[in-house]
């Protein structure tokens, strides 16, 4: 279980997350919705401490890290138990597609060249690109690049994957070659946290919807409670500005 | 350790005097540079038949080897090649009458020419070749283009370049003193040897050559500011 | 001014001055050895942004930067003694060669710190990011994914460096150094032809710098071997 208590983030001046509580049980998907600025990439940043949140708890099961003092073994942890795809890839730019998979379960998780070779290839065979493990992501397209990505997540076996924005940084007709990747392991039961402005994806794939503006949970909910009857005006706001007419009939999801 | 203070500020009077001499063997083979480097680095861009290979091999040469061994060399050569031609055309001239200095000049402009050559070729090559074809649609000849399109922008953008060659063409003047020329260096060394205080009048040289430097740096970045001011975007 | 102007004495003169180039070569390498050693010491404070060392690095890099070279080895020539001095240290049968290395060693440790951090902070935020979301701790992220791509970005600018300090240590000779520039006043103290022996020195560094240029390339193209290859993404 994924437990944030009262999670406060602020650069400086500007209050960026203002008291995040969100519970994740094992094996959820949660879709993270929300206008830009509202705060939803920095929560996702908060959890692997990318971002150190300045006041709140972190809880990934057995491990609880107390953000005042966060010592560096929590810290550490917390990225081991952890692992995130990125919205431009941030793929190793010296290391070739199969090395950018193995390198953290050689380096964090000291599993020998060996096995981390053959799992490597595992995974780099479920995101469908066996055939580019010798190729550095210079060579590899956008949507290429992000399979790597998730693949080297994938191989860490994490207890959460967070998914910030995978899908934005990617021309139009490449988005659907990783989604169709993201679906697949959220079939078989990865926990995760995807921050998306894929509305199709958030409504078919997740079970939990958060809607995030001002740095607060403004709302969250099945997919049905938010999208079909969303509570408060904000929430409805956003969805009318965000959702094209003819994407999804509302009814289907009733 | 005992280093006299007070010392220091009077060397650093004394060796400022200087200063004039320093930069004129500064600034002058940079101007001539100037001048003779747009020449070499346009050949060299446009490949002018044979022409081109040699100033391929003079640029290459000149920053190949060192600029003490290029003062040298002309020191030695030149009052050599003025006599034997003098000699050769019955000339009543000698090399004798004519001031070290002239030789220092020419060598480091020499020596000008091929670092000004490689840093203006890069500032051409850093103009977009959409520019070009610009000017051409609008009718401009070749040389319209260079002088009134390419040039303006490539200046811009070998700007940081420039000070970076003053400042070491400021600091390689002072291998003139290895030639006996009084400029900072070398008045630094008569301070030193005459008084016996060699630390002091050093720290002195020292503290002048910061300054200047740190002054050229501060003057380019501010011409920098003006020169690329079309870049900044915005409204003007 | 010496004899007439003899060509064929560069035969005489080359290999003469070539027997000293270990030592012009020595100078370069200890001084790069140390320099680097010193560089990435300098580098340290800026990149991890440390107060007060941060702005000792900067004044320091700027004296360097500010002042010849042939200042700074008399500075050393004539500061190390009063300095070692103050412990007892005698340096007045010192090698000449010692102050050489020492000066070369300082001045390129700040040039070389100005490369080093270059190289480092052109490396995106978001490998390192992406280095600690797998699970590595800081000193693992920067030695496995920050510093390998800094060095391939590093390699042209140290190139030039390299044959930058190749070129200032023809100026050891002016406070005694037995290099191939030493060896030069020699010969010219003994055989008065001093321009031949100019050009024959002028030659062979222009040999030594060609020789580096090409080394640099090669190494330049092995590092960057995957880029090579069609970057077409």
């Amino acid at each position: 279980m994924i437990h944030l208590k009262n999670i406060h983030k602020s650069f400086g001046r500007l209050n960026v997350l203002n008291g995040i509580n969100l519970t994740v049980e094992r094996g959820d998907v949660v879709v993270i919705l929300g206008p830009s600025g509202s705060g939803k990439t920095t929560l996702l940043r908060c959890i692997n401490f990318l971002e150190r949140p300045n006041d709140g708890e972190v809880t990934i099961g057995a491990l609880t890290v107390d953000c005042r003092h966060p010592s560096r073994k929590d810290i550490l942890e917390l990225r081991r138990k952890t692992a995130m795809v990125f919205q431009h890839y941030n793929l190793f730019k010296h290391k070739t597609a199969l090395e950018n998979v193995m390198e953290g379960l050689i380096v964090a998780q000291k599993v020998p060249k060996k096995e981390a070779r053959e799992r490597s290839l595992e995974m780099l065979e479920k995101v469908g690109l066996s055939d580019k493990c010798d190729h550095y992501p210079s060579q590899l397209s956008g949507g290429q690049q992000q399979r790597v990505g998730i693949a080297r997540a994938l191989a860490l076996n994490p207890e959460l994957i967070l998914f910030d924005e995978p899908t934005s940084a990617l021309d139009p007709e490449l988005v659907g070659e990783v989604l169709a990747v993201i679906k697949t392991i959220a079939s078989e039961g990865v926990t995760m946290i995807v921050v998306t402005h894929e509305m199709g994806f958030a409504r078919e794939v997740s079970n939990h919807v958060v809607f995030m503006d001002g740095g607060v949970i403004v709302e969250q909910g099945t997919p049905a409670d938010i999208f079909v009857d969303p509570k408060e005006e904000r929430t409805r706001q956003f969805l009318k500005r965000i959702t094209p007419e003819w994407s999804y009939p509302m009814e289907a999801l009733r | 350790m005992t280093i006299d203070i007070a010392f220091i500020v009077t060397a650093f009077f004394e060796i400022l005097t200087a200063l004039p001499l320093t930069l004129t063997i500064t600034v002058v083979p940079l101007i001539f540079g100037l001048g003779i480097g747009v020449v070499t680095a346009l050949i060299r861009l446009y490949k002018v038949r044979v022409v081109h290979q040699l100033a391929e091999f003079y640029v290459s040469f000149l920053r190949g080897t060192p600029i003490v061994l290029h003062v040298l060399i002309i020191y030695f050569a030149m009052p050599k090649l003025i006599d034997s031609l003098s000699a050769y055309f019955g000339w009543s001239f000698k090399s004798a009458s004519i001031p070290i200095l002239l030789f220092v000049l020419t060598a480091y402009s020499l020596t000008a020419v091929a670092y000004m050559s490689e840093i203006i070729r890069s500032g051409i090559l850093s103009v977009p070749a959409g520019q070009i074809e610009a000017a051409y649609a609008v009718g401009m000849s070749t040389p319209q283009a260079v002088w009134r399109i390419v040039l303006p922008q490539a200046f811009g953008a070998i700007l940081p370049n420039l000070c970076n060659l003053f400042i070491g063409f400021l600091h390689t003047s002072t291998f003139a003193f290895t030639v006996s020329q009084m400029e900072l260096l070398g008045k630094a060394n008569v301070v030193a040897s005459v008084n016996l205080k060699f630390l002091e009048a050093f720290i002195a040289a020292a503290l002048i050559y910061w300054g200047m430097t740190i002054i050229a740096e501060r003057i380019t970045a501010f011409l920098e500011k003006r020169v690329t001011a079309y870049s900044r975007g915005g409204m003007a | 001014m010496g004899k007439a102007f003899d060509l064929s004495l560069l035969g005489t003169f080359l290999p003469e001055l070539l027997a000293y180039l270990p030592i012009t070569l020595l100078i370069l390498a200890a001084s790069l050895f140390f320099g680097l050693l010193l560089g990435l010491l300098l580098a340290i404070p800026r990149l991890y942004n440390i107060p007060v060392l941060t702005q000792l690095v900067v004044v320091y890099v700027s004296f360097i930067r500010g002042t010849p070279v042939l200042i700074q080895l008399f500075l050393v020539y004539y500061g190390l003694p009063a300095v070692l001095g103050l412990v007892h240290l005698d340096l007045s049968r010192a090698d000449p060669l010692l102050f050489v290395i020492v000066t070369y060693s300082l001045s390129s440790a700040a040039f070389l710190s100005e490369t080093i951090r270059g190289a480092v902070n052109s490396v995106d935020l978001g490998q390192t990011e992406a280095a600690y979301a797998v699970g590595m701790t800081a000193r693992q992220a920067f030695g496995r994914i920050v510093l390998p791509q800094a060095l391939m970005v590093a390699v042209p600018n140290f190139a030039n460096k390299v044959i930058g300090f190749l070129k200032d240590t023809s100026l050891a000779f002016t406070i005694g150094v037995m290099d191939m520039m030493g060896r030069g006043q020699t010969l010219i103290s003994a055989t008065a032809h001093a321009l031949e022996v100019y050009i024959s020195l002028a030659v062979i560094y222009y040999l030594v710098v060609i020789v580096l240029e090409r080394l640099f390339a090669a190494s330049e193209r092995k590092l960057q071997q995957h880029e090579r290859k069609w970057a077409s993404a």
